[in-house]
């Protein structure tokens, strides 16, 4: 019993203890400096790789084991993030590149992933079954309510995207919102407010995604969804203590959002 | 039962698509049985079935809204959204709290059946331990100090710099996130245990997610509870304990009293026997004196016999008087003064040679002992007592030995009887100095009321001295007497 037999554990830090401000504000400084002196597509590709750097850097910095350990990741994620989605865009195939993100992740943080990702499978098989009913569920409203189709095709674009969620997308948010930032606030209090703050920010996050639709009524669906994966997802990781069947929510949801297609 | 209300779930959804698929359908309304259901059995169960209930509906309300605006219909079916979650959290929450509520008096009283009986500390922490992991659904570690020690289950002890610990010196209570490891976070809510004496100890409840914030208030108190119901079974362990010694000590004093009357009926039978018969020969030489005429060498004979058995009455009635003044707790009166003790073992034993002549007495005494402080006639009485029991309780023909030594160190004066006789068992070896008290081999091979060890004991300890039976090989006892001598 580790009340008995552990020495207690050390003072709860900030709540963005270790912040990794300077990567941070290096990335931001970068992505001003892109949007001033580049062009449409490059501002994309350099937006996707900061946006999504930032959160997966600040992700590891926080739960890195050595303070000062991670201190740069964000700059490496969005670099490795920026190669991704460079080669997404120059080249129909390209976006198969964003498996070097989850490849760079096990190289270099091999062991914070085998300590919190893919455990246990029954709990991760939970998780898809709730991805898979969610996002059906998304399918069969979005097409009853605004008479979305559900498309089969063309599976180059279709592998595009799920090739940009399950290496970018599902992988920072649920490594940000879900790892780092709903485990750091759950630690500190309890289950409601961590989930609720986490929730809150990662709606946040897609609301203001430019590649979202932006329109009343997909807001709310899209603030319904997020709110409904987040709060699972929340009780997932802290029921399981592990990833896994969050990323598989959120992986399977967001594959079954990828098949809706607009009118 | 969960399955049902997922099957309840999808038939209400199913009538409503088959009545119209309307947003105000009065199917609609019955979403709420499944999810009170919900609430009451799985308490936030119930806040589950209701988003379910929610999603179902949905598809008949969103499209509606989108088609034809916010209409009375549309607007009913949002409202539905609206009463199917409150309904859900609402109902959960009752339910949990009932839930919650019932558990905690079960768990008080389950405390005291735990508790009931005359449990060793140990195993009784065992039980509430088991009985509270049972009840609270949570891994629980209790501690009690008992006095002596620390009593702790759960663990193997408490880790100096542990949560435990912490509140056993602080007294407050704390929760604590235990952060990394495999698995979920567990937590841990540690309350003390509070005694007469302050902190007797803790209890500790931790589990992996949440403890409630109702909870952690709840937790001191059953903590307090706890700590007042150890306390009860403590003290009640500690009266049953004082009840049964004092049992014990009635019955051996009560079987001491059978025994001192036992012996004293003994005694009355063997004092009677013990004066009768210096009494019966006093009687018969008088009344021959009286009948008959004696020669002068005759009449010197008797009266020889007749002054010895007066003497041995004598004696027998001193140690009569003795004990009586010992029984009362007086020590027996001495005329103190200077006492050359090789002199007067000597004149004793050479008495009792003359009277004597079954056993060879020797005596070993050098005439240079220091000299005591004594009662010349009560110390004549010591050693000829101890050497009548050594004549009394040896073979005859066997040897007995008196020897006297001066002792260095505090100066006294050693005096030991020796004999040959089987020696003393070591049970009765502490007792032969009680008043009546006669070793079974003693009382059926030599007669005597059980008085002379005891007066013998009451003139030494009067003197200051002390003395001592030992065993001696091969066979025989010896009496130490050690008497303090004059520096």
């Amino acid at each position: 019993m580790r009340a008995l037999e552990e020495p207690l554990p050390r003072e709860q830090p900030g709540l963005l203890h270790s912040t990794p401000v300077a990567a941070l504000a290096t990335l931001a400084a970068a992505w001003a400096l892109a949007f001033a002196a580049l062009p449409e597509p490059a501002t994309r590709v350099v937006g996707l790789a900061v946006a999504h750097g930032a959160l997966l850097g600040t992700a590891l910095a926080w739960t890195a084991a050595g303070a000062g350990r991670a201190r740069w990741s964000p700059l490496e994620a969005a670099l490795v993030l920026g190669a991704a989605a460079a080669g997404a865009a120059l080249h129909p195939l390209g976006a198969l590149a964003y498996a070097a993100v989850p490849a760079w992740l096990v190289w270099r943080h091999a062991a914070w992933l085998g300590a919190r990702a893919w455990r246990p499978v029954p709990a991760v098989a939970a998780g898809a079954a709730f991805g898979l009913l969610l996002g059906a569920h998304l399918l069969v409203n979005t097409a009853l309510t605004f008479g979305y189709r559900v498309r089969t095709g063309p599976l180059v674009e279709l592998a595009n995207w799920w090739a940009y969620d399950l290496g970018a997308n599902v992988l920072t948010a649920e490594l940000f919102f879900r790892g780092a930032l709903f485990e750091r606030i759950y630690r500190r209090w309890s289950f409601a407010p961590a989930a609720a703050i986490s929730t809150a920010a990662a709606i946040a996050r897609y609301l203001a995604d430019p590649l979202l639709p932006h329109s009343p009524e997909i807001a709310a669906g899209a603030t319904f969804y997020m709110a409904v994966l987040g709060v699972g997802n929340c009780w997932l990781l802290a029921r399981t203590g592990s990833l896994g069947p969050a990323l598989a929510a959120a992986g399977f949801f967001f594959g079954a959002y990828r098949l809706l297609a607009p009118r | 039962m969960a399955l049902l209300i997922g099957l309840a779930l999808a038939a209400i959804t199913l009538a409503i698509a088959h009545s119209g698929a309307d947003a105000a359908s009065l199917w609609r309304h019955a979403y709420h049985v499944p999810v009170v259901v919900a609430a009451l059995r799985y308490g936030v169960g119930g806040v589950l079935a209701a988003l379910a209930a929610v999603l179902l509906f949905a598809p008949f309300v969103l499209p509606a809204l989108e088609r034809e605006g916010l209409t009375p219909a549309v607007l009913e079916g949002l409202l539905t959204f609206g009463l199917l979650l409150g309904v859900g959290v609402l109902s959960a929450a009752l339910a949990g709290g009932a839930r919650r509520q019932r558990t905690r008096y079960d768990t008080l009283a389950a405390v005291q059946r735990a508790l009931d009986g005359d449990t060793p500390l140990d195993l009784a922490l065992a039980r509430l331990r088991a009985c509270l992991q049972a009840r609270l659904d949570a891994t629980v570690g209790l501690v009690l100090h008992d006095g002596t020690r620390l009593a702790v289950a759960g663990g193997p002890s408490v880790a100096r710099g542990s949560a435990v610990a912490r509140v056993l010196a602080s007294g407050a209570p704390l929760c604590v996130a235990h952060a990394g490891g495999p698995g979920p976070l567990r937590r841990s809510f540690v309350a003390p245990l509070g005694g007469r004496g302050g902190v007797v100890g803790a209890v500790a409840v931790e589990r992996a997610g949440d403890i409630p914030a109702d909870e952690r208030r709840w937790l001191p108190v059953l903590a307090a509870h706890l700590g007042l119901a150890l306390e009860n079974a403590r003290l009640a362990a500690r009266q049953r304990r004082f009840a049964d010694e004092l049992a014990e000590k009635v019955t051996a004093a009560t079987r001491h009293v059978v025994e001192m009357d036992r012996m004293k009926s003994e005694f009355v039978a063997i004092a009677s026997h013990e004066l009768r018969t210096p009494l019966t020969a006093l009687q018969g030489f008088s009344e021959l004196l009286v009948m008959r005429r004696f020669t002068p060498a005759e009449l010197a004979r008797i009266g020889a016999i007749m002054s010895a058995e007066t003497e041995r009455l004598g004696r027998i009635v001193s140690d009569f008087l003795d004990l009586a003044r010992l029984e009362r707790g007086l020590a027996p009166p001495l005329r103190l003064t200077r006492v050359d003790a090789a002199a007067l073992v000597g004149e004793a034993v050479e008495v009792l040679r003359r009277a004597r002549t079954t056993h060879e007495l020797e005596v070993d005494c050098p005439q240079a002992l220091p000299p005591i402080d004594a009662d010349p006639d009560a110390l004549d009485r010591v050693v000829k007592n101890l050497v009548s029991n050594a004549v009394k309780y040896s073979p005859a023909g066997s040897r007995v030995r008196v020897a006297a030594r001066a002792q260095t160190g505090p100066p006294a004066v050693e005096i030991t009887v020796e004999d040959e006789g089987p020696g003393i068992a070591e049970a009765d070896r502490t007792r032969i100095f009680e008043p009546y008290y006669r070793t079974a081999a003693g009382a059926r091979t030599a007669g005597g009321a059980g008085l002379g060890l005891a007066v013998v004991k009451s003139l030494v300890d009067a003197h200051g001295g002390t003395i001592r039976a030992d065993n001696v090989m091969p066979h025989g006892t010896r009496m130490t007497l050690v008497l303090p001598a004059v520096s």
